[in-house]
């Protein structure tokens, strides 16, 4: 099996509840059409119920569908009249009730029609991988494990792979690549043993951290105040977590912690609170019961207090010294201060600390092959910053185990369980060779896998080493730099990836030294996303002291660069994760092509802050919606075009951004993030040997012209009339019209590239120079959201 | 001069565009469909001797373009001697036909005429395939063009003072109404059609005929409420009053009348429906389309010496409820002689086709109940009114 490689040419979902349904929707959007099952129904439709998970994939926010047209190559199935299909699926992962009667008889009864080479996997969270492998037909154990995806599949970045014993170890290299490679996931290999390692940690977490609160009387909100953000873990923190995933869900993982983990030193916790049994009896079930541990009431968020019994309004303040010691920079010198102990809150976040710390390094050896496999996880699987060890080793490894082990030995620890010996042989678990492995008591290097090549840059645990290639040339806004190849690559270094004045002379000394000295240029961001936007806040100075020459000096320079782009005699390609909005995605669009992450976020959005986009995006449109209607009439496509400018829309993926014409039908979506600039230097290299001519510039179009403006300026004076728009809207939205129709011109009339920058421009600084689109820049500077004026 | 006697008065049903009956079935079929069912109900009379068939369609193009009428008379078998004219006065081309027909046969020009209306808004939208504004609205003091119909109905609504609550309550009478109608088989003028479609079979790799027949107006909701009603969110003015369900809905439909003279009445012996007595069109400001009929009424009324008090049968059509309710207000309508069986805002509204559809539907009325003088009246885009008296006889 080794020499064979994983081509999934169709999947099968087996159970199409709300996690099975959307790892469907996500196999799609991985260009993989899915057999989606459940069971028969009385219906006329035999396979009603699995419809009905397909539709419920509308409605789901956020969209599990990269694209809702996407909905349609997943075939609703049942068990009973479609067993047959299932010979022509490759991948087969199996996602239905936990219960192991169930999947027993179901994995009895599929067995027979599972072809010779293909995988079949299971996505339970709760049930013994090594246990469903014995009720699994024989034929079929070596190419069974377990593929654990996180809610929801599609945005969350991790799946753990959990074999048992009789899984074919080139049945687990082929999958890690597949659900790496093909469907954009972190991989994180776990051992068989309960809850696998993200729930096992997170989990234990939140009972730590509730049982810490209970102890030192701290309300649910400043639990979630203290436990978010401020420790560098999402906003959902710990109370709203539990209102997520389901307060009657979270009474069962006790349940099933309570009885697997008997002999965790930690089992004492694994008891569902009072209150929480109460709650989840009283129908509270959380946010799919529209209340829980938080509840609606009007338009007030109110918290339960466990105290009364009752709900209250919600406080998340903080008393000051607390904060002061959370905004301590040096996570040594914090957590030391926590350690203290002189607030209840700072004894309070130290003792969760304390208690992950001590649960993570007395389990390493049991649940993980190495401290990697923990760490990546809680990053990718809970979204914390920091891995638990990596916060223990920015600490400072050996002072924090200290502080351990004197609340071990003082009784102040929650169990009395002395840090293993390891903890004192090591300076720290992750180096530049590895992590360290409780099991094998060495240093663990990151896993070879072929796929692991085409990650030029992956996420680097802190302590590890990076490569970061060849700086050729670098600013306090760009970085060229090079991976010793002939390829030139451009990182802003602004935040965001905004643009202003630094980054086009970037961008233009990128072009100088990509045309003099190398094949093509890619411009990437390591980090973040690829581009928020202009940088309005340099905009909104220099508009304020009435310098518009400065502003117009902007403008121009940054068409200019564009157009250098568009033309230039190297092929160059932008990379796009995240956003890359207004002037980022115009910057984006005058590349020669486009490699994005599926989870890209594309939009024009410059009139929610009172401008249109002045640096040849509406140009670029202009020209595009000519040359994609050759044929035909160039309304329907203008008017389309014109609304998501007009309205600000942001495409959710970057295949909804190739239906809004952002992304080019010969553009590529690459499903894993770290991937992109590997898929970059490809294309690069394509282009190159294809002998790269950049299209012609001058190129003439007809304009839509007075015609096409008038027409356009009807849907806005019914949306004025109708209240829908402002009268600022109006203005802005009669502007965008007149530049992507060429001008108040005859219909017809021939423009080029440079008459429709010139209208960009002077609309840009018209629209500048008013009150009303000066008072949307303060806003959204100030609030960081659009202002209706 | 001789009177205009209505010996034939038939439509097709009233599909609901894009998913009802008729989403594949064309405007020029639908057409023919009512010309051969109005032929049919005189057999009496030669199809040669039609001197003309004059054709109301909004949106005449694409499907319905290239003059539907002679189109659709040959779809339906007529001889080629039979020429025919499309016309388009927007929401009234259905009635505007019927008058323009009477006219030639009460100035003696001709003996025998079909008047008709056709339209699919499933095939051509609302403003056509291809819009193209003049910039000259934007300029001048003539914005107006530019306003959709909904917000002409807002501004009805606001001006001539008419309620949300009773804007929903009348569009709940609407649908109360034409159930009932359906019910009690009042709809006699309908004549069925039957639609083929034709749908690939993967299994057989065949194509398969699929036959369906629309016998009843598909758009009535028998269990809509005022609360439902009330809880829809306006459309076309987000502090305004007007939502999809006090609208007229978007239809797909035909229908079709014969006119004779009263020569050929008694040459062959038939038996007349009704004889149309007069006709009126006034323009009124175009933001306000919507009271065009409170013009178009006393006009007619005074041209005729039949007064609204006179009138038995009204059929307004219910473009909003906002601008029915204003007219009836207005010009002192009786509400109960207003749309007995439903209007559009239940029963649709298929633009150029609903005079001749609602003439149809008056006159089946007026003979059935033996009631003897009614109306058809309706607004029309960019600001008109029109409005037409029958006399059964």
């Amino acid at each position: 099996m080794t020499d064979q490689k994983l081509r999934v040419r169709r999947a099968a979902v087996l159970g199409s509840g709300v996690m099975g349904a959307q790892i469907a929707a996500h196999l799609t959007a991985a260009g993989i059409p899915v057999d989606l099952y459940d069971l028969p129904s009385d219906d006329k439709n035999r396979s009603k119920i699995a419809a009905g998970g397909i539709q419920n994939l509308l409605k789901l926010k956020p969209a599990p569908l990269g694209n809702k047209d996407l909905a349609q190559f997943i075939t609703a199935r049942n068990f009973d009249d479609d067993l047959e299909q299932l010979a022509h699926c490759d991948f087969i992962i199996e996602a239905i009730v936990e219960r192991m009667d169930i999947k027993k008889g179901l994995y009895e009864k599929i067995g027979p029609h599972i072809h010779d080479d293909a995988f079949f996997v299971t996505n339970t969270s709760g049930l013994s991988i090594t246990e469903l492998a014995g009720v699994v037909p024989e034929a079929l154990q070596s190419r069974f494990c377990g593929v654990h995806f996180f809610n929801p599949p599609r945005y969350m970045h991790l799946v753990e792979l959990i074999p048992h014993d009789g899984t074919d170890p080139a049945v687990l290299d082929l999958l890690e690549e597949f659900l790496t490679r093909n469907l954009g996931k972190g991989v994180v290999r776990c051992r068989d043993t309960a809850n696998f390692i993200a729930n096992r940690v997170g989990v234990f977490t939140m009972w730590s951290t509730m049982h810490h609160a209970q102890r030192l009387g701290l309300g649910f909100d400043t639990v979630d105040a203290l436990t978010g953000p401020a420790i560098g873990r999402p906003k959902s923190a710990t109370f709203r977590l539990a209102d997520v995933v389901g307060l009657d869900t979270m009474a069962n993982v006790i349940k099933t912690m309570d009885a697997k983990l008997a002999d965790d030193p930690w089992h004492h916790l694994f008891k569902a609170p009072e209150w929480l049994s109460k709650l989840v009896e009283a129908g509270a079930l959380g946010q799919k019961a529209g209340a829980g541990v938080f509840r609606k009431e009007g338009r007030d968020i109110k918290v339960f207090d466990p105290e009364t019994g009752e709900y209250r309004t919600t406080d998340y303040s903080v008393r000051d010294e607390v904060k002061a010691i959370l905004a301590i920079k040096d996570p040594g010198e914090k957590l030391a201060e926590l350690a203290k102990c002189e607030y209840p809150e700072t004894e309070f976040l130290w003792a969760i600390h304390r208690d992950l710390f001590h649960y993570c390094a007395h389990h390493l050896a049991a649940i993980a092959e190495s401290a990697r496999e923990i760490d990546l996880a809680m990053r990718w699987g809970y979204g914390w910053k920091l891995g638990p060890f990596e916060q223990w080793q920015a600490a400072g490894w050996r002072k924090v185990a200290c502080l351990i082990e004197d609340d071990v030995e003082s009784g102040k620890a929650e169990v009395d369980v002395v840090l293993p010996k390891w903890v004192g042989d090591i300076e720290g678990v992750h180096g530049p060779g590895g992590s360290y492995s409780g099991a094998t008591n060495e240093v663990s290097p990151r896993p070879d896998l072929d796929v692991y090549q085409r990650q030029y840059q992956p996420v680097r645990l802190l302590g590890e080493a990076s490569h970061d290639g060849q700086t050729v040339h670098e600013t306090d806004a760009i970085r060229l730099w090079t991976l010793h190849d002939d390829v030139l690559i451009a990182s802003l270094k602004t935040k965001m990836g905004v643009i202003e004045n630094g980054v086009v002379d970037g961008l233009n000394a990128a072009l100088d030294k990509a045309e003099a000295e190398f094949d093509g240029l890619v411009i990437w961001q390591p980090q973040g996303p690829f581009s928020a936007g202009a940088n309005l806040k340099a905009a909104a100075e220099a508009i304020q002291r009435g310098d518009y020459d400065s502003v117009r000096t902007l403008v121009a320079g940054f068409q200019d660069v564009n157009l250098r782009l568009r033309y230039a005699a190297v092929p160059s390609v932008a990379a796009v994760r995240g956003l890359a909005l207004g002037g980022g995605l115009e910057l984006a669009m005058h590349a020669s092509r486009r490699v994005a992450h599926l989870e890209s976020y594309m939009g024009l959005v410059e009139a929610g802050v009172g401008l249109l986009p002045g640096g040849g995006g509406l140009a670029t449109l202009a020209m595009q919606i000519n040359a994609d209607t050759a044929a035909g009439d160039t309304y329907p496509l203008l008017e389309k075009r014109y609304k998501q400018v007009a309205m600000g829309q942001v495409a959710g993926s970057a295949l909804e951004a190739k239906e809004m014409g952002y992304l080019r039908p010969e553009d590529l979506v690459v499903m894993h993030e770290h991937e992109l600039l590997h898929a970059a230097h490809g294309v690069v290299r394509a282009l190159t040997a294809a002998g790269y001519r950049p299209d012609l510039a001058g190129r003439t179009i007809p304009a839509a012209g007075d015609v096409g403006v008038a027409t356009l300026k009807m849907l806005l004076v019914n949306m004025l009339e109708g209240h829908f728009i402002s009268e600022h809207d109006f203005e802005i939205g009669s502007r965008i019209a007149t530049v992507i129709c060429g001008g108040q011109i005859d219909r017809g009339t021939p423009v080029n590239e440079d008459w429709l920058h010139h209208l960009e421009r002077e609309h840009f600084l018209e629209l500048c120079a008013l009150p009303k689109t000066q008072e949307r820049i303060a806003h959204m500077l100030k609030t960081g959201k659009p202002l209706r004026n | 001069m001789s009177d205009a006697y209505i010996v034939s008065a038939v439509r097709t049903p009233v599909a609901r565009a894009f998913k009802g009956g008729f989403r594949n079935f064309r405007p020029d079929d639908l057409l023919a469909h009512a010309l051969k069912a109005a032929l049919a109900e005189v057999p009496e009379l030669d199809p040669a001797r039609v001197e003309d068939v004059i054709v109301g369609c909004a949106m005449p193009e694409a499907e319905q373009g290239m003059n539907v009428a002679r189109i659709g008379l040959l779809l339906a078998g007529m001889p080629d001697n039979v020429p025919g004219v499309t016309v388009n006065r927007f929401c009234s081309s259905g009635l505007q036909t019927i008058a323009m027909a009477a006219d030639r046969i009460r100035l003696g020009e001709a003996d025998v005429m079909i008047a008709a209306g056709t339209e699919t808004m499933t095939m051509v939208p609302m403003m056509g395939h291809k819009v193209a504004m003049n910039p000259r609205a934007f300029s001048d003091e003539n914005v107006a063009i530019a306003y959709g119909m909904g917000i002409t109905a807002e501004k009805v609504a606001s001006e001539w003072n008419v309620s949300r609550e009773d804007q929903d309550q009348f569009a709940y009478r609407s649908h109360q109404k034409a159930a009932a109608a359906i019910d009690a088989g009042e709809f006699t003028e309908i004549r069925p059609v039957t639609v083929t479609s034709r749908v690939p079979d993967p299994r057989t790799g065949q194509v398969r005929e699929v036959q369906t027949v629309v016998d009843t107006d598909e758009g009535p909701r028998r269990d809509t409420t005022p609360e439902a009603l009330g809880k829809l969110r306006t459309v076309f003015d987000a502090k305004g009053t007007v939502t999809a369900g006090t609208s007229s809905q978007m239809s797909d439909g035909a229908g079709a009348l014969i006119l004779v003279s009263e020569r050929v009445l008694k040459e062959l012996n038939l038996k007349p429906l009704a004889v149309f007595r007069g006709f009126s069109v006034a323009g009124v400001r175009p933001e306000v389309m919507g009271i065009g009929p409170i013009e178009a009424i006393p006009k007619v009324c005074k041209q005729t010496g039949i007064g609204t008090a006179d009138l038995d049968w009204i059929e307004l059509n219910e473009a909003f409820a906002a601008q029915a309710l204003a007219v009836m207000r207005t010009v002192e309508l009786d509400p109960d002689k207003v749309n007995p069986l439903g209007g559009a805002i239940a029963l649709g509204h298929p633009l150029g086709a609903t005079g001749a559809i609602l003439a149809a539907k008056l006159i089946h009325g007026l003979q059935r109940r033996q009631q003897r003088y009614g109306m058809v009246t309706m607004c029309i885009g960019t600001g008109m009114g029109a409005a037409g008296i029958f006399e059964r006889l």
